[in-house]
């Protein structure tokens, strides 16, 4: 007799229903857990996605978390309608479990991409707190708004959306980005690289009498940019890459 | 009948500016927001209410008189108050909360040996700062139990270099470590074992262990009763534009010495 109830379509359908529903309230706890174990309520503190989310008596953990139980939910909600017979889901079925995780992965990047971006945000507002210059601000506006145009980017392509366009501006920024840094920085990279090597091999050290390019004087301070020296009460801050342009000499002791 | 405020109204009348020190967010702002015709500056270690007018005090102070000291003498030298200010000084004694509240006229007295020792060298405040600290917690836990002295040289590396030789291997040859850096204190604690002098640059790159200065000692004057260390360690600051500090292993006092002159002695187990 129970056997038969049980082979009741709706039965079975309510069944697993209940069974998908309970798994998935399961991996919801466990996926935050797993979220606060590894730090990440902490790590997204003082973003703009956080705060909103502590607006809505929530937190960035448990958004993320409820929404891995609703993605299973859903597909709980699915199979039990498949099973219950109520849908003819051979067509429905097909188009659905394209759709589904592709969704769910275009939220998860959305959230991780703006999360991301308040946090670039911070981090450059965070170091750049010292300039005393109104308008550093910017960098770190236009870094947050990058990262969230890659997620977007990441998001739509999942949903199979042309993006073609979006990519070539992607594109169009990057190069500008790369190539106006390349040329307002050559020099800069240029000593930066010098000076790994002045770290690595010091040639010279603090004390030492050298004279690099033009200019000759007690070393002060090696940097990884320039390397002070001094002279007679004057201190040259001379840019590394003068070391492999022009060479540098030291007198031996 | 009279009130105890109106008692003791006096300490707070007719002062050009209020210092704070380390107050809370929401007292800062109150104020700001006050309406009150009076310069407010905010003196810490660090700025944690955003104030315009901040005084940064390079170390945990206990005695209270140097803390106001201090701050007022900074206060005057970053040009938040002028010489002969009146100054309203709120402070902390007993909690973390202000509790206490004083009326300082400031002075060229107040400008305080300490703070010229920090702005004016030519090392950066914050490697002074460190250097400090470490010769304050070597003179308080010494090596192994056993009292222990120490001598550093702080900033124009390249010149003490120039007037001083190696006594042993340099421990620091090729590394890149700076005071402040976590495993720096048992390094330096290790290193003081044998005499000779740490040499620091001004950024505060660890240059050299084991040296021994040999600046012109002639003329030098420090107190009676110091030693070669400390003679050699005053010596040094007249020959270069270095600071050196000096912790003696016979009394245990920390003293900075500056242009071949003792500028400051403080007794690490007061802070």
């Amino acid at each position: 007799m129970q056997v038969s109830i049980l082979r009741e379509p709706l039965v079975l359908a309510l069944v697993v229903f209940v069974g998908i529903v309970a798994l998935g309230y399961v991996f919801g706890q466990f996926t935050k857990r797993v979220l606060t174990a590894i730090g990440v309520g902490t790590a997204v503190e003082g973003t703009a996605f956080e705060r909103t989310a502590q607006g809505l008596g929530s937190s960035t953990v448990s958004v993320v978390s409820r929404l891995s139980s609703w993605f299973i939910y859903g597909v709980g909600l699915l199979f039990a309608l498949y099973v219950a017979g109520v849908l003819d889901v051979s067509v429905l079925f097909a188009e659905l479990t394209w759709l589904l995780p592709r969704a769910f992965i275009a939220l998860f990047v959305i959230i991780v991409g703006i999360i991301a971006g308040d946090k670039v945000e911070v981090l450059f507002n965070e170091r750049l707190r010292g300039v005393k210059f109104p308008e550093v601000g910017l960098i770190g506006t236009v870094a947050k708004y990058s990262v969230i145009y890659v997620a977007v980017l990441i998001a739509l392509g999942q949903l199979g959306i042309a993006t073609n366009a979006l990519l070539v501006l992607l594109a169009v920024y990057v190069f500008g980005l790369v190539f106006l840094g390349g040329i307002a920085g050559r020099d800069l990279l240029a000593s930066g690289v010098a000076g790994l090597y002045l770290f690595l091999n010091e040639p010279y050290g603090i004390g030492d009498r050298v004279q690099i390019g033009d200019r000759a004087g007690v070393v002060q301070e090696i940097e990884l940019f320039v390397t002070r020296i001094e002279d007679d009460g004057t201190e040259y801050i001379v840019p590394n890459r003068t070391v492999f342009e022009e060479g540098a000499s030291k007198r031996l002791p | 009948m009279d009130t105890v405020s109106e008692l003791l109204s006096d300490i707070v009348e007719n002062a050009d500016a209020v210092a704070l020190f380390s107050p809370t967010g929401s007292l800062y702002e109150r104020f700001v927001d006050a309406d009150i015709d009076l310069d407010v500056i905010v003196v810490g270690t660090e700025n944690g209410v955003d104030a315009d007018a901040f005084v940064e005090i390079p170390l945990e102070f206990t005695d209270i008189t140097d803390l106001v000291e201090f701050g007022i003498g900074a206060a005057v030298g970053d040009g938040y108050i002028e010489e002969g200010d009146v100054v309203i000084c709120a402070t902390s004694v007993f909690d973390e909360e202000i509790d206490t509240v004083s009326r300082v006229r400031a002075a060229e007295s107040v400008h305080s040996d300490l703070y010229d020792l920090f702005v004016n060298s030519r090392a950066e405040p914050e490697v002074i700062r460190s250097v400090l600290e470490v010769a304050i917690d070597l003179g308080k836990k010494g090596q192994k139990g056993k009292p222990v002295g120490a001598l550093f040289v702080v900033g124009d590396a390249g010149n003490v270099m120039n007037k001083s030789r190696p006594l042993s291997y340099n421990p620091f040859e090729k590394s890149h470590v700076h005071v402040g850096d976590p495993i720096v204190n048992v390094m330096l604690k290790e290193f003081s074992r044998l005499d000779g002098a740490f040499v620091i640059s001004d950024s505060g790159k660890i240059v050299s262990a084991y040296r021994y200065l040999e600046p012109d000692a002639k003329g030098i004057d420090i107190p009676k009763g110091l030693g070669a260390r400390h003679m050699a360690g005053g010596a040094i600051t007249r020959d270069t534009n270095a600071t050196s500090i000096v912790l003696s292993e016979s009394d245990g006092l920390v003293r900075a010495f500056k242009g071949g002159n003792l500028i400051l002695e403080i007794d690490p187990e007061e802070y």
